[in-house]
């Protein structure tokens, strides 16, 4: 049974200062978004404003006074050369990581797009890299590049070539790249294929009736169509590798000397020190760098979107 | 069933409040539960040696000990339980505390002072060369806050069975060495295990030691000590440069590999020496004095300590079970336990006159060559800046007076 709204009865005084249903509806959905809405404040602008507060104090508990030091730890920062070196690591790390990530996983992609026999075992394969966990390669890569023991030494000693990897700074910063580059383009490359598998076959027919060869197809077809794909892609993947810790923690510690710093691991070794006010003060300048990456990112991808 | 948005909302308002009541009441309810439980955080190789001693303990006191596991690595250490206590939490009521650790601890106010705790008897029980170097390392301010459980100083090992007598000087070691190492097939005279995170920092002070040299000082002797690391890698090459990259576990290996003649270690290497049953003999684990420096044979010592955090649940208990482990009645036993906590301790020397590495420690103290561990208020960071800096030098990064003079400009950074 129904009741028109004419022949409702009169609401009460109380009934007519309590809230319309739609606003009850909304009350009731703040109410049931608002835990998971504080937690989420709780658990990432509360951390955020903390770290900026202790940014700008000298705060370490073993060695009171707390103090108000405005701009003076990120001033100790720019004179700290283990923080020099580490800034340049990151960024050698994630710009030449990411870059090697996309050509390689650009060219997997496109050779796991190919139909050919046990292409869906090769497709697996390609993961196995990216399956490992991180410090488990690290510590296998480690023995590989051993000066003594390593597979790799002497491979390349057998071809005249003595150089220790992880004794050398350069050679120990190269290898670290060699690694994660080996670990995360299968990643890229599963992602790039799944765009590939996205680009109409009525393009590639239209382009070989025009004469075009494959290489042809592939620079004026295949990689237009799948840039905002990869920009998104590198965009991620630099942003994801600018906070690397464990890669370098597990390789090299750091060395030789602090050669393979990173900003991530610093941090780390000043919170183990209790120098809460300079890790946080390294904490905002890799938020900074993030952020640039993040909105020259943006910028980029929206100068690449395609209309297919 | 339906279900009106009243009783929803009542409903997930009274969920939310069951599921917060834990949150709010949760340290009251975490130290009703531990009112007769005390926990023990260390290493897990300990875990054996002190559970044999807990039973009169449990008996005496009716209190349960639950033992924890801690790190090996000093700093880890301190990164672990500063979290916990900066955080105004300890879960732990007894802790096995590191040089790196201990004092920073006792600095922030975060362990509770243990004079009034300790019987006169168990200090009494230490040497007076351990005792001078309590006010640094185990007390603040004039209270005492960590009682020594280990007395780590590195002994130098070598193959009597290969070369008959150890070297007794810098040279000789050199010369030696040069004799000995076979770099093709992966022998070399000697190692250790410098990677970065303090390691190299040891080894350079346990070679400065030898030189009358202040490590933090970044003195002559110092650089004395880090050249010849230098020259022993690259110019006489008895010494694998990948060492900067091997810990503790591959040295050990190493040596039993029969890959390594002589080196510095510390005193737990016995203990692994010997459970490799099938390699051990007492000639391929000899100990002499450390070859001689400028200033004669050097090695310097250090430990882990036991602590009460000042958080501790369960204080009573904490106060009652670390005067029991540190007693003079109780420390010989866990010594027997295990070589970790041998010290030279009065009761320690007199329950074990013929261990090899109470020997040892003899030999050493005769010699004059048992020396006082390098004292920073900020240890843990002066040890990884004087590292940084020396490895710029020992990987052809920088030129030793460059290296020298970034390591000053490190620790000066420092501050106090």
């Amino acid at each position: 049974m129904t009741h028109s709204v004419e022949n409702a009865p009169p609401a009460s005084p109380s009934r007519r200062k309590s809230f319309t249903l739609s606003q009850r509806r909304y009350l009731a959905a703040a109410l049931l978004l608002l835990p998971v809405v504080a937690l989420r404040l709780f658990t990432t602008l509360y951390p955020f404003i903390q770290t900026i507060l202790l940014s700008v104090q000298k705060y370490n508990p073993a060695f009171p006074p707390r103090e108000y030091v405005g701009a003076g730890n990120f001033e100790k920062l720019a004179g700290d050369l283990v923080f020099q070196s580490s800034i340049e690591f990151t960024l050698i790390f994630v710009f030449g990581s990411t870059l090697l990530q996309l050509i390689f996983g650009i060219l997997v992609a496109s050779l796991l797009n190919a139909k050919f026999r046990l292409r869906n075992l090769a497709r697996t394969i390609n993961l196995i890299p990216w399956a490992i966990p991180m410090v488990v390669a690290a510590l296998g890569w480690r023995w590989l590049f051993d000066g003594t023991y390593g597979w790799i030494t002497d491979l390349q000693t057998r071809l005249g070539v003595q150089f220790s990897w992880l004794i050398d700074p350069v050679g120990a910063r190269v290898a670290i790249l060699i690694v994660n580059v080996w670990k995360s383009t299968p990643f890229v490359a599963i992602s790039i294929l799944a765009g590939l598998q996205g680009v109409p076959e009525e393009l590639y027919e239209a382009a070989r009736v025009d004469g075009a060869n494959p290489v042809q197809s592939f620079w004026k077809i295949t990689l237009p169509l799948i840039m905002p794909l990869t920009v998104t892609i590198g965009m991620y993947m630099m942003v994801w590798q600018l906070s690397v810790f464990d890669l370098p923690y597990a390789m090299t510690s750091g060395g030789p000397g602090f050669s393979t710093s990173v900003l991530a691991y610093m941090i780390q070794q000043q919170v183990a020190t209790l120098n809460y006010g300079y890790a946080s003060a390294i904490s905002v300048v890799m938020f900074l760098v993030v952020a640039v990456f993040g909105a020259v990112g943006l910028y980029v991808f929206r100068r690449v979107e395609v209309q297919i | 069933m339906s279900m009106s948005r009243r009783s929803f909302l009542k409903a997930s308002g009274s969920a939310a409040a069951l599921a917060l009541t834990p949150k709010i009441s949760g340290p009251w309810v975490i130290n009703r539960r531990r009112q007769n439980t005390v926990v023990l955080k260390i290493q897990a190789f300990a875990h054996d040696a002190i559970r044999a001693v807990l039973p009169d303990f449990e008996a005496a006191t009716g209190l349960t000990v639950q033992l924890e596991t801690g790190v090996s690595s000093g700093v880890e250490h301190l990164t672990e339980v500063s979290t916990a206590y900066a955080a105004g939490d300890s879960p732990w009521d007894v802790v096995s505390d590191s040089d790196e650790s201990g004092p920073v601890l006792a600095r922030a106010g975060w362990l509770m002072p243990l004079d009034d705790v300790i019987p006169q008897e168990t200090w009494d029980d230490f040497p007076q060369g351990m005792k001078d170097a309590f006010p640094l390392w185990h007390g603040f301010d004039g209270a005492m806050y960590r009682v020594p459980h280990e007395f780590a100083m590195a002994y130098f090992f070598y193959r009597k069975d290969i070369i008959g007598d150890a070297p007794k000087t810098w040279e000789e070691m050199v010369e030696k060495g040069m004799e000995v190492t076979d770099a093709a097939n992966g022998v070399w005279a000697t190692t250790d295990g410098i990677s970065r995170g303090g390691l190299m920092w040891v080894y350079l002070a346990y070679l400065t030691s030898q030189t009358n040299g202040q490590i933090f000082d970044l003195d002559d002797g110092t650089a004395m000590a880090t050249r010849l690391l230098y020259d022993m890698m690259h110019t006489y090459k008895i010494f694998p440069p990948d060492a900067i990259n091997t810990n503790y576990d591959q040295q050990n290996q190493l040596y039993m590999d029969d890959k390594v003649i002589f080196m510095r270690q510390w005193p737990f290497f016995q203990s692994v020496a010997e459970g490799n049953t099938a390699w051990y003999s007492p000639d391929k684990v000899a100990i002499a004095l450390p070859p001689a420096g400028p200033s004669g044979p050097g090695s310097w010592w250090g430990g882990w300590g036991f602590t009460v955090p000042a958080l501790a649940p369960n204080p009573d208990g904490a106060k009652e079970l670390i005067k029991y482990i540190t007693s003079v009645e109780v420390a010989p036993k866990l010594a027997a336990g295990q070589s970790w906590f041998i010290m030279p301790r009065a009761s320690i020397l007199a329950a074990m006159p013929d261990n090899v590495l109470v020997g040892a420690m003899g030999m050493y103290a005769d010699a004059g060559a048992i020396k006082p561990r390098p004292y920073h208020p900020r240890a843990a960071e002066a040890q990884v800046a004087v590292e940084d800096a020396l490895s710029l030098y020992i990987t052809k990064q920088a030129s030793l007076q460059e290296a020298l003079a970034t390591g000053r400009n490190l620790l000066a950074a420092l501050g106090e």
